[in-house]
């Protein structure tokens, strides 16, 4: 599903965020992505959204070479990945389910299939009573929830997700893992960065260590095919 | 919008199943589908623009005051020329050449010129106007008639009008200039030269409110597309978030464009309200005015045409503003 194949990313500024990373994500699979911070979890869930592009080596995603989509292809791209943040971005102007039905709008879903789309998406993350409410009048950890509910709503393969608990408490931080993890389950291939060891030890899944831009540790727990 | 991704060619990796041989990507529809999609995403952006607007009423009035100002102008500036234009239009068919005779000739001296101007090829009509129908004329006209009582004897000269043909269109015709040197004459007076004055001025006029037009059209882009820039920058936010999980340029501009339109929508609508009240408070001075010079004229206001086409080319005008910003910015905030 996701193929780094001996990529570095070297910033303007001459920081080197990546350095020759190869590792292979089949599909369906949920790994971690961990290391300390600016070790450069971020910069590589951005190479796979195509926020960044490399400055040497491959990424494929579900076998496309990303170096071969031009500028106009990339909004297409991002349609086909469901993107989760820390600080989960949602639309304060306008509702919950307004901010869930986004993807299936910019998509051009039909009225009827997007209204049944967002209403399931919002009973998975359990906040089907909350569709009319602002995002500013919920939680932190229901806003969170949203997001989610936006990221799969459009039914992606791959979910990635950026520190998607970092303000969150730990109880609610296990909670949205096991959300993350019944994706995972169902067939969605799900990277998440995050750098809650904690969390990760609980999880028990596949785990890539990043310092200083290397690959230092490709832990599979036992019980995870490799 | 969906549009299909020429970008995305067949990788290079041999893929494993035809269908998979492509970037992960959203939810395809077919033609007919995407149609609808289509549509849909215009409504919505068409409402949810006005919807904004809404929602910041005293920021959009005061945008929308100034574009009807800005637009108002030259929209009165045209009605008052294309009044003047019609009211010369009465005028230019004013061909005649007067001729006033020297207070010596007598009214047999004005038959016999008259006479002679008649036999003239290029002389299509001579009215001939006897000082005594000049006076009671004049009496008529003026209002000074107690006044005219008190003069001794007739002031006013014998007065030949004389209609030339329709071709004695030269700068000074031979007409013209034969009478002048006509030894019973006192004064020619011939139209077509202060009419050529008239049309010049005209001209002039024309070509002012067309570079006023200009001008205040290229204000109203300005303003709207600062706006809009704005309005972008108070967004951009939102249009990341839009751009992250995949929203083309088409579909973050789209909204921007609209209220572009609405702006310039209501800016004319304004405007066309102002032009309007300044029609109806200058209508009575005005028509006393024309009613005074006989009322040969009828004053007219902007017509159903002219609407139409102010109020779509301003709409059309917020479009372009707020397109020129949206892809400046697309352009320079773009996450590569």
């Amino acid at each position: 599903m996701i193929r780094f194949d001996n990529v570095s990313k070297r910033y303007l500024t001459g920081l080197d965020a990546l350095s020759e990373v190869t590792f292979d994500i089949a599909a369906g699979e949920m790994v971690f992505v961990t290391g300390h911070s600016g070790a450069g979890k971020s910069t590589l869930l951005k190479l796979i959204s195509l926020a960044e592009r490399p400055s040497r080596g491959q990424v494929v995603v579900n076998h496309a070479d990303l170096a071969r989509v031009r500028r106009r292809g990339v909004p297409q791209v991002r349609r086909g990945i469901g993107m989760v943040f820390q600080d989960h971005r949602l639309l304060t102007d306008r509702s919950v389910f307004d901010n869930v039905a986004l993807p299936l709008l910019i998509a051009g879903s039909s009225r009827i299939e997007t209204a049944k789309r967002v209403r399931a998406a919002l009973d998975k993350v359990g906040l089907l009573a909350r569709e009319k409410a602002s995002p500013l009048t919920l939680s932190t950890g229901e806003q969170q929830r949203v997001g989610i509910a936006r990221a799969i709503v459009a039914k992606p393969s791959l979910i990635i997700a950026d520190e998607p608990t970092g303000n969150l408490d730990p109880q609610l931080s296990v909670e949205i893992m096991a959300l993350f993890a019944e994706f995972g389950a169902v067939g969605t291939t799900v990277l998440i960065a995050s750098h809650d060891l904690f969390l990760l030890k609980r999880m028990n899944k596949r785990v890539l260590v990043l310092d200083h831009g290397r690959l230092v540790d490709d832990f599979r727990p036992q019980g995870v095919p490799a | 919008m969906t549009r299909p991704a020429r970008n995305q060619r067949t990788p290079a990796v041999a893929p494993k199943k035809g269908a998979e041989a492509r970037a992960p990507r959203g939810p395809r529809t077919p033609v007919a589908a995407r149609l609808s999609a289509w549509r849909d995403q215009h409504f919505y952006s068409f409402f949810s623009s006005l919807g904004r607007l809404t929602a910041r009423p005293w920021a959009t009035a005061l945008t929308v005051l100034v574009l009807g100002f800005a637009l108002a102008l030259p929209l009165l500036f045209w009605l008052v020329y294309a009044n003047a234009r019609d009211l010369s239009g009465g005028l230019r068919e004013a061909r005649e050449v007067t001729v006033f005779l020297k207070s010596s000739a007598d009214a047999k001296v004005g038959e016999v010129l008259a006479g002679e101007l008649r036999k003239r090829a290029d002389v299509t009509d001579v009215v001939l106007h006897t000082p005594e129908q000049g006076l009671a004329e004049f009496r008529q006209l003026s209002g000074f008639g107690e006044a005219l009582d008190a003069l001794q004897s007739n002031p006013l000269p014998t007065v030949l009008v004389v209609t030339p043909r329709e071709s004695l269109e030269a700068d000074n015709p031979a007409l013209v200039a034969e009478l002048k040197s006509d030894p019973r004459v006192d004064l020619v007076q011939y139209d077509a030269e202060w009419r050529r004055k008239l049309s010049g001025i005209l001209h002039f006029t024309e070509r002012v409110v067309a570079v006023v037009a200009a001008l205040l059209a290229f204000a109203t882009l300005l303003v709207i597309g600062n706006t809009v820039r704005m309005d972008i920058q108070a967004r951009s936010m939102e249009i990341s978030v839009m751009q992250t999980i995949g929203a083309g340029n088409a579909f973050v501009r789209r909204p921007f464009l609209y209220a572009g339109f609405w702006y310039g929508l209501f800016g004319s609508l304004l405007a066309l309200l102002i032009v309007v009240t300044v029609e109806f408070a200058l209508a009575d001075p005005i028509g006393r005015l024309l009613d005074s010079y006989t009322n040969r004229f009828e004053l007219h206001g902007v017509g159903i045409a002219s609407i139409l086409v102010v109020v779509a080319a301003s709409g059309l005008l917020g479009w372009i503003g707020a397109f020129i910003v949206t892809t400046r910015h697309l352009a320079a905030g773009r996450p590569r």
